[in-house]
């Protein structure tokens, strides 16, 4: 376990080129470049801003398309980094198979990606969540400090997770489109589109709770909508799930490691 | 030549196949850590019960038919692949070439890619840039170098991939194969650069195809047979046989009675030579047989010693039990370290044979033997065009050839020195200079060019017009 963590250290360096790759390949050769990791989480808030105070009004929450905004783009950097993974490793056949490769490197990389894109919308939301709260339709305070943590904890939840589907959808390829669908059920069973606490059932509410993003959007929605800090509860369950995902993610990985170059 | 670089112990290598159905048995059996039980439907055998030893700065090759298990071996010797069962020993820093160029990706920069190459094969990112302009220079790529790497033409791809790959500066250096790929002139490049890593020491474990490398670069071979070791040794030897059995004609050797192939010899050894380096080996199909090999002066005097510079003639008597019209005879110098100064044969040359019958003298003259100083020997050979050996003797010839000066290297062309200006040199002859502190100058000026801060100076100078194109 220490060991496959110094050797994720290790390979530092690999995985933050690899990223940069990533990033850089992905806009290359087009015209707006880098400003669209800004300009689509921005049209996104102003798709829901005209949808939902024009077209479907909701009384219950005041500034719902920033309360949506503020659980859909930590539910984005989750579910995309955890598609993207089935193909992580798959994807890469040619390295896995002819360089002496890290592949663990590999899961890293997508998930750092999605977080680089997840911090470029962060100036997004920030200034979303200031402009409403000095409109008055949701407030903001000194709790905003905590989304390092929450970040820090979410790619910890994340890598794991991602670190365990690479590697074991390679073996089993049924994996990606499971995975796919059980995301789309997840979006639902995850508070983003309505508030936890408007659930009336206590068991719901428990289930709910079991799903590893429930604590982690209802965290964001307190900083970014509420402006109060997140619930002690929703804390200790971010750092169990982080945790035990990531070892989990560590474990799994290393049991499927000497499998993947033959299964490829 | 001591410690072993490699070593492989009854290594065997099954694959298993990945059907369908057993997909989540796979993957259940892997995560709980158990091993599935190969079976016959189930899995194939690629590699049965390899041991070898490859030893630190030797050059290894293996050959053998397609599917004979060759790329496995590499890649098991790379740790890519897991032994299934048996072990595999390395020491030091391996970097392996298996596939040019893998890695790169096609919308970012030449620069770059470099970059990301380099750390793929364990560079850090300040050891490329001390390497960097070293790398674009071996690579050619010239203007390119901030292009898209999509747009390089696959030659150029293959070079940047080579380039970066040798510049790793492994202790222990797998290739796969690619010094098939690219024109004529990059793969002379590529062998050159090849040697110069050998004599620095590098341990270098080639598969290919092309057996004229093998004879050149490796001081032995594998000969991997449908997963087994068919032969492992001298590299021409065990070309020969795999070319035989390639050809599907019998190996007479091994019928063959060896008491009328060895053959006295009539001068003393010279005690300068390393014996045990040098014996003879003596293989082929005697159906044409080199009776006696020597080597000779002007006069027709027998040679141990040959000053630098001297003319010498090398004498073969050939005798023939079944006439042949396919014929080929060949001589190959080599240095005492093995390696090879000059080869040539009547083939290459333009000779056509025509018809050989009976008993026959050939002579190979040399009019001024411009060798520095040092141990060599002869392989003397006749075999037929497409390689398949008569008679090939190896290190049928030992001789050194004494010089005054200590120069190094293996080659002295005739030189003089001029001076004009205002540069003055007296000539004394020192005797007393001694080869090793020669060499000790000479390694330390090819290595002076490796200073980090010159090459970080030079990287930027050539960035700036990146930013223009960006």
């Amino acid at each position: 376990m220490i060991r496959d963590l110094r050797n994720l250290f290790r390979h530092r360096q690999l995985i933050a080129i690899l990223t940069s790759r990533d990033l850089k390949a992905r806009y290359r050769g087009s015209v707006l470049g880098f400003f669209w990791s800004l300009a689509n989480p921005l049209m996104l808030l102003f798709v829901y801003t005209l949808v939902f105070t024009r077209f479907f009004q909701r009384p219950d929450i005041p500034a719902y398309p920033l309360f949506l905004f503020s659980g859909i783009l930590p539910w984005t950097f989750f579910s995309s980094s955890v598609i993207e993974s089935t193909t992580a490793i798959s994807g890469n056949a040619g390295l896995i198979k002819k360089v002496m490769f890290p592949a663990e490197a590999l899961p890293l990389v997508v998930v750092f990606s999605h977080l680089a894109h997840f911090v470029l919308a962060l100036p997004i939301l920030i200034a979303a969540a200031l402009i409403s709260a000095i409109a008055g339709t949701s407030s903001m305070t000194i709790s905003i400090v905590c989304v390092p943590l929450l970040m820090i904890l979410q790619t910890a939840l994340v890598a794991g997770i991602a670190l365990s589907i690479s590697s074991a959808s390679v073996l089993f390829r049924d994996l990606r489109d499971l995975i796919v669908n059980l995301l789309q059920l997840g979006f639902f069973l995850t508070p983003i589109i309505y508030l936890l606490t408007a659930v009336d059932s206590r068991v719901i509410r428990f289930l709910l709770r079991l799903n590893p993003m429930t604590p982690f959007v209802t965290s964001y929605q307190n900083v970014f909508f509420f402006g109060s800090w997140p619930a002690t509860l929703d804390l200790v369950l971010m750092t169990v799930y982080a945790v035990g995902s990531l070892l989990t993610g560590l474990v799994v990985f290393d049991r499927l490691r000497d499998s993947l170059a033959e299964a490829i | 030549m001591t410690a072993a670089a490699l070593s492989v112990r009854e290594m065997s290598k099954s694959y298993n196949l990945w059907g369908r159905r057993s997909q989540f048995q796979t993957l259940k059996s892997a995560l709980l850590g158990r091993e599935l039980p190969p079976s016959a439907e189930t899995s194939v055998v690629a590699l049965r019960d390899i041991s070898f030893e490859v030893a630190r700065g030797e050059s290894f090759g293996v050959i053998g038919r397609n599917g004979s298990g060759k790329s496995t071996l590499l890649k098991l010797v790379s740790g890519i692949l897991k032994p299934t069962t048996g072990s595999i020993e390395v020491a030091g820093r391996i970097s392996a070439l298996i596939e040019l160029g893998a890695g790169f990706h096609p919308e970012i920069s030449g620069r770059e890619n470099i970059f990301i190459n380099g750390i793929m094969l364990g560079l850090t990112k300040r050891e490329i840039e001390q390497r960097f302009s070293r790398i674009v220079e071996f690579a050619g790529i010239g203007d390119y170098l901030d292009q898209p790497v999509k747009t390089y033409s696959s030659g150029m791809y293959v070079r940047l991939g080579f380039s970066v790959a040798v510049h790793v500066d492994p202790d222990i250096l797998l290739i796969d194969e690619v010094l098939a790929v690219g024109d004529e002139e990059f793969s002379q490049k590529c062998i050159a650069k090849l040697q110069e890593l050998k004599f620095k020491g590098v341990t270098l474990l080639f598969v290919t195809h092309q057996l004229d490398h093998v004879r050149t670069l490796c001081d032995r071979a594998l000969w991997l047979d449908d997963g087994e070791i068919a032969a492992i040794g001298d590299p021409v030897r065990v070309v020969d046989r795999y070319l035989q059995a390639v050809s599907g004609s019998e190996i007479l050797e091994k019928t063959e009675p060896e008491s009328p192939i060895v053959e006295e010899r009539d001068e003393e050894p010279d005690s300068d030579i390393d014996n045990d380096l040098l014996e003879e080996e003596r293989w082929g199909t005697g159906e044409v047989l080199l009776d006696r090999v020597l080597l000779v002066d002007a006069q027709g005097e027998q040679l141990i010693a040959v000053g630098s510079g001297t003319s010498i003639t090398i004498l073969m008597d050939v005798q023939v039990r079944k006439p042949q019209t396919d014929f080929v005879f060949g001589i190959g110098f080599y240095h005492a370290d093995g390696t090879c100064v000059y080869g040539t044969n009547t083939d290459l040359e333009g000779l056509l044979s025509e018809e050989l019958n009976g008993e026959a003298r050939v002579k190979f003259i040399v009019p001024s033997l411009d060798l520095v100083g040092g141990a060599y020997r002869i392989d003397a050979a006749v075999h037929t065009r497409n390689g398949r050996a008569f008679d090939y003797r190896r290190g049928v010839l030992r001789f050194t050839v004494g010089s005054r000066v200590h120069d190094i290297g293996v080659y002295r062309p005739k030189h003089e020195w001029a001076f004009e200006g205002e540069v003055q040199l007296k000539r004394i002859d020192d005797p007393n200079r001694n080869l090793p502190a020669a060499m000790a100058d000479y390694i330390k000026e090819s290595e002076t060019d490796a200073d980090p801060s010159k090459y970080r100076k030079r990287r930027r100078r050539k960035k700036e017009p990146a930013k223009d194109s960006s």
